[in-house]
Parts: C-alpha cells; structure tokens; sequence
C-alpha cells in the first residue's frame, strides 16, 4: 500500500522525468556562462567591493569593514531611496492603469489587426531611449511646442514650467516604460479563451463582474510580468530622471551612478547596490509569492 | 581524425592570428575628453592629414575621468584633466612626461600658460583651453543689477536658476561669498558655508555640467552659473544672454591634454598635441568651443567678434592674477557627500 502510494508520488511528481543527459546541459552552456559571466561573478564583485574602503584618488583599497552600510543606513540615503521608490510605483501604476486597455484591445482584436498595433508599440524602441527622451525635453519646455500650442489655442496666457519637474520625470519614465507594461500583459490577453468568458455571460454575470473574476485572474500572470518589468528598472534609472528633473532631488540610480563617476567611491556605491539588489529580490519574492497564492 | 585534428589547429591559428592583428593597434589613438569639447571637425582632420584613427571616449567630470582610469576599464592614450586634477596626477605618479622635441608648436603658447603652478614648465600637461565660471543672465527677463553670487541667489530667482552639477565648483562660489580662499576646503570652512549653500542650493531649478545653455536657451531657467564658453555660446546665439564674473572672486580652470601612465601609443598622443597647437588648427577649436584660447598664434587669427565675445574674453582682465582650483585630496568625496545631502528636499 505504501509502496503503491509512493509510485503514484514518484508518476504525478517530476522526479518521475527522464534524467537529463548531457545534452541538455551542453545547449544550456551558453546561457550559464553568460549568467556566470556578466551576472553572477560582476554581484559577487560588487558584494566584495562593497565592505571596502577607497583612497584619496578612489582607488579600492581592500580593508573589510562594515562601515559602508552604516553610512547607507543613514536618513538622507534612505529618504533618496523612497524617493525612488515612490517614483517606481507611480511610474508602475500609471502604466498599469493606461497599459492594460490598450494590451486587451490589441490582445482581442482581429489577428490582421494584431501584428500592426503590436509593431506600433514596438516602434519607439527603434530609436535610443535617450534620442526620445531628449525629443520629450524640446516639447516640454518653456519655449517648446507643448507650451507654444496651449498658448496658441489661448489655453494659457504664460508658459508652463513643464521641464524639471517631478511631472517631468514620471512622464519621462512611464512613456520609457508602457511598453514593457503592455507586451507581458498582451501575451495573456492573446491566450485567453473566449468561450470562458461567453460561459460568465451565459451563466449571468455583469461585466464588472466578468473582468473581476474572469478576465483578471487569467491574465494576472502578464500583470505581474509587467509591474516587475517596469518596477524593477524604474527604480535604478538614472537617465531619464536627470535629464527630465533636472538634478534636483536625486534618485538612488544618480546616486549611485555619482558614487562610481563624480564622488569617487566605489565601494559605497556598490554597498547602495547592493542594497537595491536586496529590494528587487525582494519584489521578486513578493511577486512569486502573490502569484502562488492567486493559484491556490 | 587526423584530418579533423588539422582543422582544429589551422583554425586555432587562424584564431591566433586573428587575435595578434587585433592587438596591433599602433594606428589607433585612444582620446578620452571632455563632452563637448573636442570637435568632431578636428579630429576628422587630423585622421586625414596622418592617417592615425582616433576612438574618443567621453566624461563629463575630472571625477569620472578618474575613476574610470584608475579602475582600468580602457586603454586610453591622451586624456583631458584640468589643473586640480592634473596636479593630483602627477603627485601619485600617474601621467608620463611629454617629450618636447615631439610638440614643436608648443611655442604658441602664450607665456603665462607655459609655467601654471600646477605643472610648471608643461612638463606633463599641455593647455587645452582655459576658462572662468561666471553668472550668465537673461537681460530681458533679469532686470535687477548682476554683480556676485549674492545677486543671482535671491527669492525673485527661485526655480529660475541653473547651476553647474559639480560640488567642487559650488563650494568654490560660497567659499568666495564668505571671503575664504576657495582652496581652503577645510571641515569648519564647509560648516560655516553650509547654510548659505543650502538655501542657494533650494532656489535652484536645474544641475546640469554638460550643457547648462540648453535650459536657458530653451526659456526654462533665467539666470545661472556656468562655464564661460557656454556663456560666450550664448552670447553669440542671441546678445540678450550676458555674461558677469563673480565680484565675490572667481576662478580661471585650465584643462590639459596628458598622456596617462602606460599609454600604449605616446607618440600619436604627441602627434595630436601638437596638431591641435597649430594656430590654424586651434582656431578651429576656438569658432565651436568658444573659450578663452591659450594659444597666443591662434588667439592672433580670431575673428573681432570672436576676440570681443565678453565670455570669452573678459575684458581688461589680468590671466596672471585668476585663482585656480588646487589639488584638495580626500575632501572630494566630502564635499560631495554635503551637495547631495542639499539636493534632497
């Protein structure tokens, strides 16, 4: 009986699968060395360099201490990384918000039509980020097209202080980012089946109540995709958030990138890192988390 | 097997090879420069007169320069440090002295730019171009007399000012607002200048070392400090923009061209220091950048309007007597530590 139960455990579990061979392992070879290469061995880097010191000129000098993250844990960082942090989730629920009507639409749409739209959304990333970011600086201005067109159609008397401003750098990272907030979420919309959704109708359901408790909890895995995809990255971003705020009020990406340019200290730099990397870990947890918990 | 044996090795020689012709790069100078400081026009010159390629490699601070040098991330040839900078090199042994007999046209040099005290004699360093930073204004929205520091810090200028992102400079102005040398950057120096630098730094709209005119040309911002050569930039696209050096005291910055310790190619490092000395050539330099031209041959061929641009050259001023920043060591990180911690609202 035991026995019995075990082989039933051992042909449902996955430890039943076939052994992989070399095979497998040989056409893996060139991820995990890439992994190795350009994830794993630069953290580990980065992990050591953070519980160093540096020198006047900002030369690593290998003498561990703790000292980096003491000062990391300081107010002002901290506040620098809400900041971010605040910045991040914005940026995530705006696009969340404006993203996913559009991935639905595009997801339902007829498959002729599909291709288009999702090329459209494609578009911009055939031009550097940087290249349109630095468009967004000419329409935002105060002499720039924004302002001239609400001031031509008599919208305002004075020009608008667009630029600089924290508007600016929301907008500067929502329109870098929807993007990657509409493909993951479209992927689930494409692979929904419609006779479940015709069945929530048959069966009496309202629409609110068809998008609640069908529609949502099918595509919630593209939701999640999305909201790392834009979270996680929006948080580092340093670009954007310069050249659209202006410097003021520093995020953590300017402060970090500052630490390893301008202030010469890279092991307090890489200590921050460090420290962000523990948060994206930890939204990563969050998320697989909440993921299994929806599928329970 | 045997066969397949010998394409294994033909082919690792091939590899070899492939390898020994990409290490040769004797044609290839290695530039790592300023953001907007070298012309592209230049350099397209100089690879068609010798034939030497050129990578360049951008930075936008003395800071990350480097910091990218001295972590060896590129094989860089010729390098582009100001004076602070330069003297901190040469005290820790990391630039290579330049052979004279290579760089005939440093004659053109004007004499005060041939002993500057932080490398008397050009012995390491060769000036590039030499500036000031000064207030600039809109004179049709500032209408206030400019003279100081004092005057562009005030309540009717917040959120319409744009100051250099470089915290070595913003502590030089408080520094000379409070009637300290500029160079003095000591811990109860920085404590008495802290207050006053928070409520300047609260008032400003834009930190930007790259390209400060673009806020002002764009109508963003009315007033800022900045380098001279955006200043006289300015001036040219439109006389509306003026230019006033701090009556608190200012400071001239000599940036150099040096050849950092183990630079593979020298002599091509030379070959270009020496191009770029030519009066013709540096004329060049000065029509697209237009700073204050150490370069007395080439200063002679300017055009007038280029000679009276008042950010370039301001007039009736003494070089002689201009203070230069001085090599102030580990207070670096400090200083930057306080301007960040000011940035925060």
């Amino acid at each position: 009986m035991a026995v019995a139960a075990a082989a039933a455990t051992l042909a449902s579990g996955p430890s039943h699968q076939r052994r992989a061979g070399l095979g497998p392992w040989f056409c893996l070879t060139p991820m995990l060395g890439w992994l190795l290469l350009f994830v794993i061995v630069p953290t580990l880097m980065l992990l050591v360099v953070s519980f160093c010191e540096r020198d006047a000129l900002g030369r690593v000098i290998y003498n561990f201490n703790l000292q980096n993250y003491i000062r990391a844990f300081d107010w002002m960082w901290l506040k620098i990384l809400g900041i971010s942090v605040w910045y991040a989730l914005l940026t995530t629920v705006i696009c969340l918000v404006l993203g996913y009507p559009v991935a639905y639409f595009i997801g339902r749409s007829n498959e002729r039509v599909r291709g288009l739209l999702i090329m459209l959304v494609m578009i911009p990333f055939w031009t550097s980020f940087l290249i349109r970011t630095y468009a967004w600086i000419s329409i935002l201005s105060q002499d720039g097209l924004l302002n001239a067109a609400l001031m031509g159609a008599r919208l305002t008397s004075a020009p608008i202080g667009f630029m600089y401003t924290p508007f600016a750098v929301v907008l500067g990272l929502v329109y870098n980012f929807l993007p990657f907030m509409i493909l993951p979420i479209y992927t689930s919309v494409e692979k929904l089946d419609g006779s479940l959704i015709e069945a929530a109708y048959d069966l009496g359901a309202r629409p609110a109540r068809v998008f609640g408790q069908v529609i949502l909890p099918l595509t919630q895995p593209g939701i999640a995709a999305g909201i790392l995809l834009v979270f996680v990255p929006a948080i580092a971003m340093f670009a954007i958030t310069t050249l659209m705020g202006g410097g003021t009020n520093p995020t953590i990406g300017e402060v970090i990138q500052n630490q390893f340019t301008k202030a010469r200290n890279q092991p307090f730099g890489a200590a921050l890192g460090v420290l962000l990397l523990i948060i994206f870990i930890f939204s990563l947890w969050l998320s697989t988390k909440f993921r299994r918990s929806e599928e329970e | 097997m045997k066969k397949q044996t010998n394409i294994l090795i033909s082919a690792a020689c091939a590899g070899a090879l492939l390898l020994a012709g990409c290490g040769k790069k004797d044609d290839m100078l290695n530039l790592f420069c300023w953001t907007e400081y070298i012309p592209q026009t230049v350099i397209d010159k100089f690879t068609k007169e010798t034939g030497i390629k050129v990578a360049v490699e951008n930075y936008s601070s003395n800071e990350e320069m480097l910091a990218k040098l001295l972590a060896g991330g590129g094989d860089y040839d010729l390098i582009q440090p100001s004076e602070y900078t330069v003297e901190a090199m040469i005290k820790e042994d990391l630039l290579q002295p330049l052979d004279h007999a290579k760089i005939p046209n440093l004659e053109n040099l004007a004499p005060e730019f041939r002993n500057m005290p932080f490398d008397p004699g050009n012995k390491y360093s060769v000036p590039w171009m030499a500036g000031f930073v000064g207030i600039v204004y809109n004179a049709e929205t500032v209408t206030t007399p400019i003279v100081g520091y004092n005057d562009v810090f005030t309540p009717a200028h917040a959120g319409r000012i744009v100051i250099l992102d470089d915290p070595r400079e913003i502590v030089s102005w408080g520094l000379a607002t409070a009637g300290i040398p500029i160079n003095d950057v000591t811990d109860e120096n920085l404590a008495k200048i802290t207050p006053m630098l928070r409520d300047w730094i609260s008032k400003v709209k834009v930190f930007d070392s790259d390209s400060p005119k673009t806020s002002l040309s764009n109508g963003d911002t009315d007033i800022g400090v900045v380098w001279s050569g955006e200043g006289a930039i300015l001036f040219n696209e439109n006389p509306k923009f003026q230019w006033v050096l701090p009556a608190e005291g200012f400071h001239m910055f000599v940036d150099s061209l040096a050849v950092p310790k183990n630079a593979r190619n020298q002599d091509l490092a030379e070959q270009f220091i020496n191009f770029i000395l030519r009066p013709d050539i540096s004329k060049m330099i000065s029509a697209e950048f237009p700073y204050f031209n150490p370069n007395a041959a080439a200063r002679a061929l300017l055009t007038d309007a280029e000679r009276n641009n008042p950010a370039s050259y301001p007039p009736g001023l003494d070089v002689t007597k201009a203070q230069i920043f001085r090599d102030i060591g580990g207070q670096g990180s400090k200083i930057d530590e306080l301007i960040t911690s000011l940035k925060v609202r």
